[in-house]
């Protein structure tokens, strides 16, 4: 039996022109604002980053090319906003943007926990938003989810493209909604995983084995909210939850509970805690 | 150590369940009420055995021996010698407390009665037996010559002796096992329920075409198939009714709630790869 549709793609990881020393602006949450920066580095953009938080263990960069700072380059043509979770800071930092970018920038911005269209409304400069998918070590993968809102212009969305082109990126166009494609589809596992480990009916080591054996998931689900963090996964589900207004979006307590606690939930510990 | 392993239902999971066995050297009696099932369960071990050979994975000494470890036989008798039983029939609650019913009579009381149910309760099954503590599951995958896993499901009065036993002997059949409670879909048919019914709903509100939610999944979350390549691969039908039992089982939980789009598709007959159609078109090959 031969599939006819679609051509099974390999992922084309087409030759880019980097970024040749153009700035780029990234503020927003660790570890993702660390990994762009890197991402971006690597492909010849001159990087400035901001955290929300500074991160308990401050990253030692491999590239030169990056700084620290909180002014915002006025001539940077590019800037990312990556925060998840503190959406009361997200709209602060949407809005500093705003008003210090030149008003031909795009502002390239993490739409999985609230959507781009809601958060151009944020803004005046409202064609200049687009939203697009990021959590924590998604961002070395290949391609990028993008959604762009109504007020999103021909122009905005080629430079978009222009900057995913040339730090090897391909686009998926999806529409714009809270939870994107594959965080939702990732965040709803890891919460089932979550139901099914606070009903005690596997271990954690044994989900995640029967996950990966079972039906060839490339992690356990307990290995991707590791991954991820658990305090992004609470919001994509809180998102989801707020958004789509059904049951079936309930978050597992147990869950809840460890991003409350503000740690990420690593399967050893939950196993010291358990034994 | 299983020296001799009972398996009742020569379909396919019984014949892949004989297969491994046989090659990891335990003598296999595989019982069937019908003569001709067994037959063409032979069959197609050997058939399987055949391109194993050919691919060179395996010697045809190998198969050959293997293959004269499996013993077909129709009477229930027969598999009284067996240190494990496992029963791989049609997933139909009554016919199973039937058939253990009187396998109990037919076998030592130490004799180990497993099932290879993925949707039924061990509990319930075990539930007419006198020794319940001796009953326990063992969930093989489709292909069982490939898949390495086996779910080990521990019904509410197995005993911990029952459970051990059934880790060594999928361990000697060369699986990985992992422990789960007696609960329905157990780890992995109810923790891959999101991957299905989430893509179903993305579909349903348009956030992404069938191509493109599949493109992502594979590309940017590293899986080997998409969603909706993989109910293809399934079969809708499958998939729909493993959904729907784990649905009926947790009593309407919102969660598992089957999606209008794959009903839909079942009943046009458009089931996947088997059918030519599912959510793509498939050609026969030449």
């Amino acid at each position: 039996m031969k599939k006819t549709k679609p051509p099974r793609q390999k992922s084309k990881r087409t030759k880019s022109e980097g970024g040749a020393g153009a700035k780029v602006y990234i503020v927003g949450e660790s570890p993702m604002v660390e990994e762009y920066a890197e991402l971006c580095a690597t492909k010849g953009y001159s990087v400035q980053v901001q955290w929300n938080q500074e991160p308990t263990r401050k990253p030692v960069f491999q590239s030169s090319h990056i700084t620290c700072s909180s002014a915002i380059p006025t001539t940077s043509a590019l800037a990312l906003e990556l925060t998840n979770t503190d959406l009361v800071r997200k709209r602060q930092n949407l809005d500093r943007l705003d008003r210090a970018l030149p008003s031909t920038a795009a502002i390239l911005s993490s739409s999985v926990t609230v959507t781009a269209t809601e958060q151009s409304g944020w803004i005046k400069q409202k064609h200049r938003l687009v939203g697009f998918g990021v959590l924590p070590t998604l961002v070395l993968k290949p391609l990028v989810e993008v959604a762009p809102t109504v007020f999103s212009p021909a122009e905005t969305l080629n430079v978009v493209q222009r900057f995913f082109h040339s730090v090897g990126k391909e686009m998926a166009l999806v529409q714009d909604r809270v939870g994107m494609v594959l965080p939702r589809i990732l965040c709803q596992i890891i919460n089932e995983a979550a139901f099914a480990l606070q009903e005690e009916v596997a271990s954690p080591q044994d989900i995640d084995t029967a996950m990966k054996l079972g039906t060839n998931h490339p992690f356990g689900p307990i290995e991707w909210a590791d991954r991820i963090g658990v305090g992004q996964v609470n919001a994509v589900l809180t998102a989801l939850q707020n958004d789509l207004q059904e049951d079936r979006y309930r978050i597992s307590p147990l869950l809840r509970h460890m991003a409350q606690t503000g740690e990420w939930w690593k399967r050893t510990t939950y196993f010291i805690r358990k034994d | 150590m299983i020296k001799h392993l009972g398996i009742i239902g020569a379909g396919t999971m019984g014949a892949g369940i004989a297969q491994a066995a046989a090659l990891s050297k335990v003598e296999v009696v595989l019982y069937d009420i019908n003569d001709t099932i067994l037959r063409q369960a032979l069959e197609r071990v050997k058939t399987d055995f055949k391109k194993g050979v050919e691919k060179g994975k395996l010697t045809s000494e190998q198969t050959t021996e293997a293959f004269g470890r499996i013993h077909p036989r129709t009477r229930l008798a027969d598999l009284s010698h067996s240190d494990i039983v496992i029963e791989a029939v049609i997933e139909d609650l009554r016919i199973k407390k039937d058939l253990f019913k009187h396998l109990e009579a037919d076998t030592r009381p130490t004799t180990i009665l497993a099932s290879n149910t993925s949707s039924l309760s061990i509990t319930a099954i075990a539930s007419a037996a006198r020794y319940p503590e001796r009953f326990v599951g063992m969930h093989f995958f489709n292909p069982v010559q490939r898949m390495k896993l086996v779910e080990i499901v521990l019904g509410q009065r197995t005993s911990p002796e029952t459970a051990q036993r059934a880790i060594d002997c999928a361990r000697q059949l060369g699986k990985t096992t992992v422990v789960a409670k007696d609960t329905p879909g157990f780890i992995v048919n109810r923790v891959a329920r999101p991957f299905y019914g989430e893509a179903l709903r993305l579909l349903d509100e348009n956030v992404a075409s069938v191509e493109e939610i599949d493109r992502i999944v594979r590309i940017e979350g590293g899986f080997a198939m998409g969603p909706f390549e993989l109910m293809d691969l399934i079969g809708l039908d499958v998939n729909l009714a493993v959904t729907q039992s784990i649905h009926e089982q947790f009593f309407g939980e919102p969660r598992y709630r089957p999606h209008s789009i794959q009903k839909k598709m079942v009943e046009s007959g458009m089931l996947g790869r088997k059918a030519g159609q599912g959510f793509y078109k498939y050609e026969k090959k030449g």
